[in-house]
């Protein structure tokens, strides 16, 4: 799959997703549906009400790009990576996962080796810490980010909890992905196979998906949204001196 | 259990159906492959893994030159005289172990899982992947749930060599998490299911 490295707003975003179908997962977060007609990304973001920078960017991530420059963003900004993280969240809890678990349901009923019954314990586990993480993002993080953005848009005053810091937040964000990886190669190293050959594909090529879709929900989270936040907050802080 | 290919090598029919029929009854072997010859057997060997070749002793005699060079050329797999004649103790060194013609099926199926045990076929399977008895130790331990301090008393070692163990098994399998090297230690059968 050739991917464009360069994004450039007069590049046709259809040319860019037939490089790289995965940018119709970006699209959706941002609330754009299929067909995209001709539109280039310039036109796509002036008509969406999206900061063409911050689209780049996000499609820059998606085409394998990890040097992410320090972006201008500004509150609205904000609202628009936290909609899209919890879009992502929604699709992780109600599409992926069950999915992958379904898969390995399959996997169980075909192949009767004794270890395939502690795949589905490992992964119903794994799910379960990434539930709690994603609760911990939507109940306490996001809520958060929002608050600031708009006490920074309407110039209020700070009623912040002072105990809270986006530090707390980046102190334990943890890597949800290294599971999915070792899950990936106990299954294309070590599981015995028996009929479920056909199933293990499927499952791998999703468990590859979702694990490329996680590492840049985290670069987003570690690269532009908790160094934006860390900003937001100097700001408060400043107004209040 | 992991399930074992077999290949026998003896010149008559009935004694190589007669084997398979032994086998069949048992699920650790997984597929059991005919080689009436030396030739066959080499041809054999060349296309498909085995764990245990069961060899006439009369089919190495005929010559011998050919077989070591097989046998140096295929360390990982155990050799085993099926005998129903008598040879010298010379020639019977040359093989990892023996079945008797007047074996039981059941006696014939525990030195099978016994030669599988003794480690070489293992590594026909984990290749350069295998860990060292230590890492081996630390793993047990730590898919038994001990931390790391708990490790490094069991073994009488530094809470540094256990990370520095840790490192290198994950590096060796291509994974990390203790719930991971857990389903690992099982499928390698470093401990068992009845642990959970």
């Amino acid at each position: 799959m050739k991917k464009t490295n360069k994004i450039l707003p007069d590049i046709k975003i259809a040319e860019a997703i037939i490089d790289n179908p995965f940018l119709v997962l970006l699209l959706e977060r941002f609330n754009i549906s299929l067909p995209v007609q001709d539109l280039n990304i310039s036109d796509l973001c002036k008509s969406y009400g999206i900061n063409e920078t911050l689209f780049e960017a996000f499609v820059s991530m998606y085409n394998g790009n990890t040097s992410i420059p320090e972006l201008k963003l500004n509150e609205h900004d904000a609202l628009t990576i936290v909609h899209f993280l919890r879009v992502s969240h929604i699709y992780y809890s109600e599409q992926i996962y069950p999915e992958i678990t379904e898969l390995i349901n399959r996997m169980n009923q075909l192949n009767d080796h004794k270890e395939m019954k502690l795949v589905s314990v490992f992964f119903k586990d794994y799910f379960r810490e990434v539930t709690d993480h994603l609760d911990y993002e939507n109940e306490v993080f996001h809520p958060y980010v929002i608050q600031l953005a708009s006490q920074i848009n309407n110039n209020e005053p700070s009623n912040i909890r002072d105990e809270y810091s986006v530090k707390q937040y980046k102190a334990r964000h943890d890597d949800i992905e290294e599971k999915l990886n070792d899950l990936r190669n106990l299954l294309i190293k070590y599981l015995p196979v028996n009929q479920d050959q056909t199933v293990r594909r499927k499952l791998l090529f999703l468990l590859s998906e979702l694990e490329f879709d996680l590492k840049i929900h985290s670069d987003i989270e570690e690269l532009i949204l908790i160094p934006f936040t860390l900003r937001m907050e100097k700001k408060v802080k400043q107004t209040e001196q | 259990m992991r399930q074992i290919h077999i290949a026998i090598s003896d010149e008559s029919l009935v004694i190589r159906e007669g084997l398979q029929s032994v086998f069949s009854r048992y699920q650790f072997i997984h597929r059991i492959s005919h080689a009436p010859t030396l030739d066959a057997l080499e041809k054999l060997l060349q296309r498909t893994t085995i764990q245990i070749v069961i060899i006439n002793p009369y089919v190495i005699q005929s010559n011998q030159s050919q077989f070591l060079q097989l046998k140096n050329k295929n360390e990982c797999i155990k050799w085993i005289g099926m005998l129903y004649s008598h040879f010298t103790s010379g020639m019977l060194a040359k093989l990892d172990g023996t079945i008797d013609i007047f074996d039981t099926g059941e006696a014939i199926a525990a030195k099978l899982l016994k030669w599988i045990e003794s480690g070489s076929t293992e590594n026909s399977l984990q290749s350069k992947e295998i860990l060292t008895e230590r890492e081996t130790d630390v793993l047990k331990h730590l898919a038994d749930g001990k931390s790391n301090k708990e490790i490094a008393d069991k073994l009488n070692i530094s809470i540094n060599t256990v990370i520095t163990h840790r490192k290198n098994i994950s590096q060796k399998t291509g994974i990390k998490s203790v719930s991971g090297l857990t389903i690992y230690a099982v499928v390698q059968n470093l401990i068992s299911l009845d642990n959970f």
